[in-house]
């Protein structure tokens, strides 16, 4: 038995020595390697010239877009030898890359930003609403573009008149102003908005009587020192594109007071300031509570 | 407090349930701390009815008050019986500017024009929401306070919806409706349930919809089981486009808890097997209800899990897309 297994260790052990033996031997497999570093070699120098083509285009690119702020008028080093219609299509890139800079510009200053989808036959704009340097809501809207220009879907609260303000724009010339009086209601109603919210958290002694969806109408009610008379204040916000409120109105027991020079004043600054810092001035004023 | 007012009591508390009575008593606050506070709420329905009608009674409590109670019952609870929704349609000039006041006087003003004797009531919820009762009564009896119509209505927004209305008084309330908000017409928008609250956020789009962007959300982590991972590499991308396609026509997270859609048909009957239906002339007219605890979710799992092909069919996308839940479909144009 032991003589069995102990054969086959030891034929084991004298296949590998002859294995091994061969291997010192045999000729380090160079050529094989050598094919494979070489390939790798072309597709490197292969990219590279890829690469080195794009860079030259976007050259050519950025020479041909409008000079926006550089005073490069130092003449061209290199002229355009190309034929008209690649240069047209040069001309074509040119432009496409440039509104694309222009739109991605626009959307980082707070404006829309634009896709296209369902293969050009629809787009989606994304429209942000912003107040006093704060980021708030963001509203989406699509729009189909064949047959004609429609609005297909989108998430805007149905008390902005999105279809009423797409009769009064012509959607199939142009959507720009369209989508420019749709951001100027949103960034209008997310401001009247925030301005509720802040006038709740920051004052406190003032008491909100009524409001609505739009926010296009605020009924406070003040507390004046001293007598501690109730004072009610009615902003009405009509023209729905502006955070400003186009009439202010106060009722009070007292008939005179709303009469009296320091409310007068008053109103005028609840007509030209945002109402939270109004009131913050109004209360510092010590004219309310 | 006379027979009706008690007996409108004793319903409205039969109604309510026992875990809610409390909390719906306290709101209202007609019946003083003290009086309250005598109350036992673990007694039996019927005792508790007893002493709560005594209560009131004592307190000079009138059927105006009743309804009041009833009224904050329902606002708290809205999901119960049937709502029906309105779309006002081309407003006015100064439909726009319309406020709460004046909503309220030309509401009641145009319907008491319309109809004599009715008593009304409007209250604004926290949320904006006007609430509308309306008990119904005629030239030889008083309002019926146990049969009033609720109507919920935010201001600046075309939706009306509309409770336990009988059809003897709808065309009244529909234009009272459309005065006091000073539009020209109203119509029936095709959507109805039994959840207020899932009616109202569809169609006030209080739910996150999703939309194409220019940045891709990452495709969603799934176990990575061996044997799974082979099946998943093949079917990673029509996954994930079934998953999207489905969130971009439902929406994402939770959604309006829909519970019916129903689709009446009156088709030509289309099956060469059954010869007999085919050679009819006339349109095959029959009704599909779809019914489920929360629909959108359930047709949302329908597209991404393929049950449902994508994209999803307009029959079925219209349902978040125009906000109905009620279609007829003719073969000439599917409505």
């Amino acid at each position: 038995m032991e003589g069995a297994s102990a054969r086959g260790v030891l034929s084991h052990l004298s296949l590998l020595e002859v294995q091994a033996r061969s291997r010192g031997s045999r000729v380090p497999q160079q050529p094989s390697r050598v094919k494979e570093l070489k390939a790798k070699i072309e597709a490197l120098t292969s990219q590279r010239d890829q690469l080195k083509a794009e860079l030259q285009l976007h050259k050519k690119l950025q020479k041909l877009r409008a000079p926006v702020d550089k005073q490069q008028e130092d003449g061209e080093d290199e002229e355009m030898d190309l034929d008209s219609e690649s240069s047209e299509l040069f001309h074509l890139m040119a432009r496409h890359s440039e509104l694309m800079d222009l739109l991605h510009a626009h959307n980082l200053i707070g404006g829309y930003d634009a896709i296209t989808t369902n293969r050009g036959k629809g787009m989606c704009f994304s429209l942000a609403t912003e107040y006093e340097g704060v980021y708030l809501d963001t509203y989406n809207l699509e729009l189909n573009l064949k047959p004609n220009v429609r609005i297909s879907r989108h998430n805007i609260p149905p008390f902005i008149p999105l279809n009423s303000l797409a009769e009064q724009s012509d959607l199939q010339s142009d959507v720009r102003p369209f989508l420019a009086t749709v951001s100027q209601h949103l960034n209008a109603f997310a401001g009247r908005r925030q301005q509720l919210k802040l006038v709740k958290e920051q004052h406190k002694s003032v008491e909100v009587m009524e409001s609505n969806l739009l926010c296009s109408i605020l009924v406070l009610m003040f507390t004046v020192p001293k007598e501690k008379t109730a004072l009610l204040c009615t902003l009405e916000y009509n023209d729905h594109a502006r955070c400003l409120p186009t009439r202010v109105h106060l009722n009070c027991e007292d008939e005179l007071l709303p009469d009296s020079p320091k409310w007068k004043k008053n109103c005028s600054l609840l007509m030209e300031v945002p109402v939270h810092r109004a009131l913050t001035a109004i209360k510092k004023a010590s004219d309310i509570v | 407090m006379d027979n009706s007012a008690k007996h409108l009591l004793q319903r409205l508390v039969r109604r309510i349930p026992a875990s809610m009575l409390k909390s719906t008593v306290d709101k209202w606050g007609r019946l003083t701390a003290e009086k309250r506070k005598a109350l036992d709420f673990t007694q039996s329905k019927w005792t508790l009815t007893q002493e709560l009608v005594a209560l009131c009674e004592d307190s000079g409590l009138t059927v105006k008050h009743i309804t009041e109670l009833e009224m904050i019952y329902i606002t708290e609870n809205p999901n119960q019986g049937m709502w029906h929704t309105f779309q006002l349609v081309d407003p006015e000039d100064d439909a726009h500017s319309v406020e709460l006041m004046q909503f309220k006087e030309q509401f009641k003003s145009h319907l008491r024009e319309l109809k004599r004797n009715v008593s009304v009531k409007i209250k604004k919820h926290t949320d904006e929401a006007v609430w509308i009762r309306v008990a119904w009564g005629d030239d030889l009896s008083r309002p019926n306070h146990l049969k009033a119509t609720y109507v919920v209505h935010y201001l600046q927004t075309p939706y009306v919806f509309v409770n336990a209305l009988s059809s003897k008084h709808k065309p009244l309330l529909l234009q009272a409706l459309t005065l006091s908000t000073r539009h020209q017409q109203i119509k029936a928008a095709n959507l109805s349930g039994q959840k207020l609250t899932a009616l109202r956020d569809l169609l006030m789009r209080q739910y996150r919809q999703v939309f194409p962007t220019k940045y891709p959300s990452p495709l969603v982590e799934s176990d990575q089981s061996i044997s799974k991972l082979r099946i998943e590499k093949v079917q990673a991308e029509a996954s994930a486009n079934r998953h999207r396609m489905a969130g971009e026509t439902f929406g994402d997270g939770m959604l309006p808890a829909l519970q019916s859609a129903v689709f009446k048909l009156e088709t030509k009957f289309k099956d060469p097997t059954n010869e007999a239906m085919t050679q009819r002339d006339e349109p095959f007219i029959c009704s599909v209800k779809f019914s489920s605890s929360n629909l959108l979710e359930s047709l949302r799992h329908c597209a991404s899990s393929g049950i449902a092909s994508t994209p999803v069919t307009p029959l079925l996308s219209s349902i978040p897309l125009k906000g109905r839940n009620y279609f007829v479909i003719t073969d000439n144009v599917p409505t």
